[in-house]
């Protein structure tokens, strides 16, 4: 059955390496030839290649969406576990349904609520901004991109919310009292107690999150398809690495430089697991 | 098995620590006023259940709207004449209930073939002792890191090759290639819970190295077959991209390719698109909300294992 794995998830990863090497495109599709690291220069040969503008977005996707996650699923769980908050169990079932909803029904939710004349976020702010207002969600690059965040914010604090609050429910009282017999202040405990306590399970699901994050196509996809467009030559602005390999390979058929695409990021995306996973102990432990 | 006691020590600590904190964050706080902390605590739950409740609304609403009634300039959050014309319409005039049917199909396919793999996979790697072991761990957690998206090409070339594309089980061996290294590796972490003395003891009784994984393990592992086959079902049920790329004939569509397909279209009402997303998202979602109390104890599994 091992055997079986290898066959059906490690061949296709194989075989794109092979397919990395060769020039298979839309125009040489069943008569492909072995054109060496072509792809791969051609993908890393300047500064400005598509790939790094598509990196560089895309890290910086990363770096806003995470703290944000984070964030937001701090002060849910906190609130949540907080002794003068009752029905307990209704907010949290209420605060986790964004989890629940298929991602691109979530996408395609969203996409209505971004339109720009029918949108709902546009028909709230006419009531403030009068008749004739509208912003441009989905049309304006910058906007575009902090759409996509607020989308992606929606449906992925809960997760953090949930590791947090469990997190919280374990972290016995003793400790909490043996701080304010020493005098401790609220702040000083959340500083002192609660964030190295909330650690170890933070840490993990960050890397996770961030992966997934980097990873993201659904909702960028669906949202805008990577634009909007500035030049044709360019990728869109919120054309994510993934979205990037998305349309390249099954849009404009580039088959060969995709997959020399795919082998650079694997790289990298499997040198960060592996590191964050030493890091996190997992593998020590599996290692024994 | 380390984690029960553990979780059942803990109820009832957690219960009395927060009567204890109750009083301390009170002290903390004594330059507010008492009330102040609750009466702050409660207007951001209600901001956020708001923000996380309000597109579920918007779609449930949606779906009875008539016709063209959501597409106005003004907000309106609840229609005023309510109809079941997109629900009958979906379900009669598009071949929206064939796709209901592939996505069964689909989902129910990758489920059993996933489980029979996976299980068998995992027990192997949490038993057996045998040359590459820790080779084949880090390989599982390499393919693992390869994201779905760019297997795509190499998965569309094979089977384009073994003529699959299109088909539905083209498209079911293409999510067991992404599914079973997850499911192995999650079910691997499971047995490795069990203790070895059982099936061991099982085959000094007698049994085939078979049974006792059929008579012993499995049964001992029903719990985490059961997340393990339902994390599968749902991602199926739900994948988009993939079906998007693999199916090419509007009768072979799943649910995600045919409501994108329902939706990018102008000319058809956003209500079709509303009332078919809540067909298709109440199960799982009911799915999803009955079992999520698991998914903490999954997590603790993996925490605090060795």
């Amino acid at each position: 059955m091992i055997i079986g794995v290898g066959l059906i998830s490690l061949y296709p990863i194989l075989y794109n390496v092979f397919i990395s090497v060769t020039n298979q495109n839309l125009y040489h599709f069943k008569h492909y030839s072995f054109i060496g690291l072509t792809n791969y220069h051609n993908l890393l040969k300047t500064v400005d290649a598509d790939f790094f503008i598509v990196l560089a977005r895309t890290f910086l996707f990363v770096a806003i969406c995470i703290p944000l996650f984070l964030g937001l699923g701090m002060l849910t769980a906190l609130a949540l576990n907080h002794p003068a908050v009752k029905f307990k169990a209704f907010w949290r079932v209420a605060l986790i349904v964004p989890w629940a909803v298929p991602s691109y029904i979530t996408a395609l939710v969203w996409k209505f609520f971004f339109n720009g004349e029918f949108g709902t976020f546009n028909q709230l702010y006419r009531l403030v901004a009068g008749p004739q207002a509208g912003l441009p969600w989905l049309t304006d690059p910058n906007w575009a991109f902090a759409s996509i965040v607020l989308c992606n914010l929606w449906m992925s604090y809960p997760f953090f919310m949930v590791v947090i609050l469990g997190a919280l429910q374990s972290i016995p009282g003793e400790l909490y009292d043996a701080a304010a017999v020493d005098g401790a202040g609220a702040l000083s405990k959340f500083s002192r107690i609660t964030l190295p306590l909330l650690r170890p399970a933070i840490l993990p699901a960050t890397v996770l999150s961030a992966i997934l994050t980097f990873n993201t196509l659904n909702t960028a996809y669906l949202l805008t398809q990577g634009g909007p467009f500035v030049s044709a030559a360019k990728p869109g602005a919120t054309e994510l690495v993934m979205v990037y390999a998305f349309r390249e390979a099954f849009q404009l058929f580039n088959f060969g430089y995709i997959a020399a695409f795919a082998v650079v990021i694997f790289a990298m995306l499997f040198a960060i697991t592996l590191g964050s996973l030493r890091f996190s102990g997992l593998v020590r432990e599996e290692a024994r | 098995m380390t984690v029960q006691p553990r979780e059942l020590v803990g109820q009832p600590l957690a219960i009395g620590a927060e009567e204890r904190r109750e009083g301390l964050v009170a002290k903390g706080w004594r330059f507010v006023s008492r009330a102040a902390v609750p009466v702050v605590i409660y207007v951001f739950l209600i901001a956020m259940v708001i923000f996380a409740l309000f597109p579920a609304y918007f779609v449930v609403q949606a779906a009875f709207r008539p016709g063209q009634s959501l597409y106005t300039l003004t907000l309106s959050l609840w229609p005023s004449d309510p109809t079941l014309d997109n629900f009958t319409y979906i379900f009669t005039k598009i071949p929206f209930p064939t796709w209901l049917r592939n996505s069964l199909g689909v989902s129910v396919g990758t489920m059993v073939a996933g489980l029979i793999g996976s299980a068998t996979g995992a027990y192997a790697l949490s038993r057996f002792r045998f040359a590459g072991k820790q080779m084949t761990l880090i390989l599982l957690l390499a393919i693992q890191a390869f994201p779905s998206v760019l297997a795509l090409i190499p998965i569309y070339l094979i089977l384009k090759t073994i003529g699959l594309v299109g088909s539905p089980f083209g498209l079911v061996l293409a999510y067991m290639s992404v599914a079973l290294v997850f499911c192995t590796w999650n079910l691997k972490g499971y047995f490795d819970t069990i203790p070895r003395e059982l099936d061991e003891a099982a085959l000094i009784d007698g049994c085939t190295v078979t049974q006792a994984f059929l008579r012993i393990i499995l049964p001992l592992s029903l719990p985490a077959l059961a997340v393990t086959a339902l994390l599968m079902f749902l991602t199926a049920w739900n994948e988009w991209v993939m079906a998007s790329v693999l199916l090419l004939d509007e009768n072979t569509y799943t649910v995600p390719v045919g409501l994108w397909g329902l939706q990018n279209d102008y000319r058809v009402p956003w209500g079709y698109f509303a009332a078919a997303s809540l067909v298709v998202s109440i199960p799982v979602m009911a799915l999803f909300l009955g079992l999520q109390r698991y998914f903490r104890t999954g997590l603790t599994v993996g925490g605090v294992k060795g």
